[in-house]
């Protein structure tokens, strides 16, 4: 655990931040893979100090002297599913560029319209249907 | 489309040396760096380096088996030694130990953990053979529907 | 035994669809040999449960939640089951004659089955999470057949209604039970009410269940579903208004008052309700000209009746609650289906345009059929009806509540009047000459004997059980007395002798018939109800309206369609919630050295720069080739970690990376047009630094909260003897946390799943899109 590296991971996440918040996709998988990347750090300073590798020789190896073995699993996997991930999202990015020629993430124009609209609700229509012929029986006639 | 005589070359002789690699890691993981991940991910880059060379074509030569048979054979033989135990009794996953003395070959040693390690080798290999296949071959049909088109 | 008669029902229910398809309404007889096959043989263990013996059976469900599928028949659940299955066979005869041949019968049969089997398992439950299992499968098949015709508005609308009132109903009663189960300590529904807890957290809890037992049987300010609900086919109605359904809520109230009754809440809530509800609803009915209206608007008069005489607790308003409970049932059920018969006949249930069909005389039976049920449900001597009304009386004139005795019996006695009036409404409305001009209906078909079968069984045991009550005395002092083991057997009988209760009866019938005579003007004294009077109706739609409103706004502000603000808000909770905690509740350790070589140091500055180069830079590629930089500069620090795996790993994705994301970048434009720096981008900019700095602060207390021995030291020596490998890495990966990997290489099959489908979805549109090809 260093200074270091406890500012370069924050350091890190700042940037990834930074362009996961725009709306361009590439960014967006750029800002992806630095938080990726910080994530590990964070997971490996969360593991204690550095250490020899832990590989078993003759005798089982100090615990003191080696580095935790379990937080270099967990960013390995963390690294291979980041990189599942990346190319996932860039053919994701691939057919945005087939469609539109671009890569922008737009608004979803119809949450856009709920927002601002409401949902047409048919529970509700049934209900006033309902009660105004509830209403024309009891007068009609 | 161009294709260099040197890199194709280059890359048919290096492919094999890299896949003899790959495969070295994934059997050596167990006991020193390696195993399945990174002997995958060699592979991959060696199956990187044909499409580099020769496109999807190249690619597709590489491989008597589309990327998915690698993908899926991978998964199956993970989640089948991951259950096996199951049925022979144990906990998922527990590892099995198979030690015995032949004749002839010896002392002889396996763990359930080999045939695990193969397939999340396969994985990666069907993962990166099938993102090189799917966006690779676009951009090639691309060019080739511009080449035409000018 | 009872656990296979419900699953009788359920597996019938799960048939009855495929065999509908081919037998038509027939289905609807083979469905009826559910609710048979409970009444034989519920008629053969009769002797020894009245005798006070339970059956029970239990079935383990899921032992650590306390939930276990416990049923048990006791003397009320006999009286209940007798009800809701021998009603039940009833109805599913008259629905076989009632319906024409339609296609779609099986799938009626089948819901109206487990309807049944349903309303079965409420009342034999002795677990109370098995209880709201069955209460709530009760709610879900009356709306699947309360909106049977699913293309009427009014149906759905109905059908929506009654789901929604009974649903957040059974979700407080829910609630009510788990706080109740918590206090007792078991979830046993005997066991709890022979020794019921007490006290504040209790008396919220018995809110909750009342709640759920006052929706369930449309009681006043909750009542207006069951007036929609007759928008479902007569059968339906028949049965839900009469044995099932709307029982439920008087069932659990019977079940729970004699243990709770004392409880300050209890009657205060119950017997407000059940009064109001008592009043509004033979108010109600007294001006409906729909005769299936009028006799929903009847019911929840009666249920409301119920509720006041089961939900006092007093050992005798409890046992003639027992008696009314069977008596409503009989004429209830039977004028539901008298009314059906009409409507299907003469096509028209409105009185108004039926002109004398009840004096013609192809119809003299069924009329008979219409008096004797509606002389029962009036109180008139020598009926069923009369005993249940003088066993309430006599009950309520006794009291046992103090100061509030009177204006019970005040109210019972107003209302019982106005049943009375109502009652003779009915008759009326059939006997008289129409009143609408056009349209009218003089004479029409006279039903089949089949058709009329159901009701005139139900009006037989209305006149048997008037005039010997004393058959059923020892069943009902049973049912009672397993409600209230303090409740003494009664003698019923016709005759009383002359007292208070007597002379009650006679100014019910004799204000009651006045009441009948007068029809006209108290019908129009009721339209001189002010119309600011709030109006259940028009309360229910405005909750409707307030719910979708409330959704509407939730909706514009958590779902705005703009993914940066989706970002920032999962951005804002971490920052605001664990982010505050962290700064509240730690202190800062003191700070580690700066680097541990030099080596690091150097690395860390430069991975540091490549970063910022990769938000920084305009063109896509760069920014690519930035993200290489800082993904091999990891490689370097992991290597002075000790982590030569992740090394080699990084290292070798990073290069893929590049490789994959080159395939996609060529085609898009170089550059990205950086946004102008505007407010946006500065509260951007403050989410960025936020963030890192969070992750900071928590990476350093992390790395200095670490107390224990990490559970790797384990793995370091076990490694080679138990996962057979060196690399403890790699035995971690494929062994110690195999399970794991195995879900990531799933993730990692589905990406490439998704790649593929993603690319050929795309190249079909460039295929399909040639003059796309101009870029």
């Amino acid at each position: 655990m260093t200074l270091a590296l406890a500012l370069l991971a924050g350091g890190l996440f700042s940037a990834g931040t930074w362009l996961l918040l725009q709306r361009r996709l590439t960014q967006i998988i750029i800002g992806l893979g630095l938080l990726g990347h910080g994530a590990n750090l964070v997971l490996l300073l969360a593991g204690g100090s550095p250490g020899a590798p832990p590989l078993v020789g003759e005798a089982t190896p100090d615990p003191a002297v080696t580095a935790d073995p379990l937080p270099q699993a967990l960013a390995l996997t963390a690294i291979v599913i980041t990189f599942g991930i990346t190319a996932f999202l860039l053919s994701l990015a691939y057919r945005s560029w087939v469609l539109t020629r671009d890569d922008e993430v737009e608004d979803d124009l119809e949450d856009r319209y709920i927002a601002r609209r409401g949902y047409r609700d048919d529970e509700l229509s049934d209900e006033q249907a309902a009660q105004l012929e509830r209403e024309r029986e009891e007068a009609g006639q | 489309m161009q294709r260099s005589v040197i890199l194709d070359v280059g890359a048919r002789v290096l492919f094999h040396s890299v896949l003899a690699g790959s495969l070295f890691l994934l059997f050596a993981g167990h006991n020193r760096p390696g195993g399945g991940f990174i002997g995958g991910l060699v592979a991959a880059g060696g199956f990187g380096l044909r499409y580099l060379a020769g496109g999807v074509s190249d690619l597709r030569s590489a491989s008597r088996f589309h990327p998915w048979t690698f993908l899926s054979t991978g998964l199956f033989l993970a989640v089948g030694t991951s259950t096996a135990a199951l049925f022979l009794g144990g906990q998922v996953l527990e590892s099995g130990k198979i030690e015995m003395d032949l004749p002839l070959l010896g002392h002889l040693k396996a763990t359930s953990a080999l045939p695990f390690d193969i397939g999340v080798y396969l994985v990666v290999v069907g993962l990166m053979l099938m993102a090189l296949d799917a966006l690779g071959e676009e951009a090639d049909q691309g060019e080739h529907i511009e080449e035409t088109a000018t | 035994m009872l656990l296979a008669l419900i699953l009788l029902h359920m597996l019938l229910a799960a048939v009855a669809p495929f065999v509908g398809r081919r037998w038509g309404r027939a289905t609807l007889l083979f469905c009826g040999i559910a609710p048979l096959a409970t009444v034989v043989w519920a008629a053969t263990r009769m002797e020894g449960v009245v005798g006070g013996a339970a059956e029970t059976s239990s079935l383990p469900w899921i032992p650590d939640l306390g939930l276990s599928i416990d049923l048990r028949m006791d003397a009320f659940a006999l009286l209940m089951v007798a009800l809701v299955a021998g009603i039940g066979v009833l109805v599913f005869v008259y629905a076989y004659a009632y319906f024409g041949d339609r296609t779609d019968l099986g799938k009626f049969a089948g819901t109206l089955v487990a309807f049944a089997g349903a309303m079965l398992g409420l009342v034999l439950a002795d677990n109370l999470l098995a209880l709201y299992l069955f209460w709530e499968l009760t709610s879900v098949t009356s709306y699947l057949l309360i909106g049977f015709e699913d293309r009427k508005p009014a149906a759905r609308a109905a059908a929506l209604q009654a789901l929604f009132i009974t649903g957040v109903g059974g979700l407080a009663m829910l609630g009510g039970f788990v706080i109740l189960g918590g206090q007792a300590g078991t979830f046993q529904m005997s066991a709890l009410l022979s020794d019921p807890p007490a006290g504040t957290l209790t008396n919220f809890a018995l809110v909750l269940v009342l709640l759920g037992a006052l929706t369930k049987s449309a009681q006043v300010p909750f009542h207006s579903w069951l007036p929609g609900a007759m928008a479902a086919p007569t059968p339906v109605s028949a049965y839900l208004h009469s044995a099932t359904m709307v029982k439920a809520g008087v069932y659990l109230i019977a079940r729970f008052a004699p243990a709770f009754a004392e409880a300050p809440v209890w009657r205060p809530v119950a017997i407000t309700a059940g009064l109001a509800t008592m009043l509004i609803g033979g108010l109600r009915a007294m001006r409906q000209h729909d005769l299936k209206l009028l006799l929903a608007h009847g019911t929840t008069s009666q249920l409301g009746f119920l509720i006041v005489l089961l939900g006092l607790g007093l050992p005798e308003a409890t046992m003639a609650g027992c008696v009314m409970l069977l008596a409503h049932g009989f004429f209830k059920a039977s004028l539901f289906m008298v009314v059906g018969i009409v409507d299907h006949q003469a096509h028209t249930r409105d009185f108004r345009r039926l002109d004398r069909l009840g004096m013609s005389s192809p119809w003299r039976p069924t009329m008979a059929v219409t008096a004797v049920a509606a002389a029962s449900m009036a109180g008139v001597p020598l009926l069923f009806g009369f005993i249940a009304k003088e066993s309430a009386y006599e009950a309520l004139v006794h009291g046992g509540t103090g100061g509030a005795d009177r204006w019970i019996l005040a109210g019972v006695v107003v209302g019982s009047m106005l049943t009375f009036a109502y009652s003779g409404r009915l008759i009326r409305g059939l006997v008289s000459p129409a009143s609408a001009r056009e349209d009218t209906v003089s004479a029409a078909p006279a039903p089949k004997r089949l058709f009329l079968g159901p009701a005139v069984v139900l009006a037989a045991i209305s006149i048997l059980l008037g005039v010997l009550p004393g058959l059923l005395s020892d069943f009902v002092s049973a049912a009672a007395g397993s409600l209230d083991p303090s409740a003494e057997p009664v003698h019923l009988a016709l005759w009383h002798g002359f007292g208070t209760a007597l002379w009650l009866s006679v100014a019910t019938l004799a204000v009651g018939g006045l009441l009948v005579v007068g029809w006209k003007r108290v019908e129009a004294g009721q339209s001189l109800t002010p119309s600011w009077l709030p109006s259940a109706d028009a309360g229910y739609l405005d909750v409707l309206k307030g719910i979708n409103r409330l959704a509407d706004r939730t909706v514009a502000v958590f779902q705005s369609g703009s993914l940066p603000a989706y970002i920032g808000t999962i951005l804002f909770t971490l920052m605001a919630l664990p982010g505050y905690i962290l700064v509240r509740d730690t202190e800062l350790p003191e700070l580690p050295p700066v680097a541990s070589s030099a080596t690091q140091l150097v690395v860390a500055v430069l991975v540091f720069g490549a970063a910022v180069g990769a938000a920084r830079v305009t063109q896509r590629i760069h920014a690519v080739l930035f993200l290489g930089a800082v993904g091999y500069g990891m490689a370097l620090l992991f290597v002075l970690h000790g982590a030569p795996d992740l090394a080699l790993t990084q290292v070798l994705i990073e290069t893929l990376s590049v490789a994959i994301f080159v395939l996609v970048l060529r085609r898009l434009p170089a550059s990205a047009a950086r946004s102008p720096w505007r407010l946006g981008q500065l509260v951007r900019g403050a989410f960025a630094v936020g963030t890192g700095l969070f992750v900071t602060v928590f990476a350093l207390v992390a790395s200095a909260a670490r107390t224990e021995d990490p559970i790797s030291t384990g793995f370091l020596e076990r490694a080679l003897p138990e996962g057979g490998g060196r690399n403890v890495v790699n035995v971690i990966l494929v062994d110690f946390r195999g399970i794991d990997t195995v879900g990531e290489i799933t993730v990692l099959a589905v990406a490439a799943v998704g790649i593929v489908s993603l690319a050929r979805a795309a190249r079909d549109a460039i295929v399909g899109r040639p003059e796309g090809e101009d870029s």
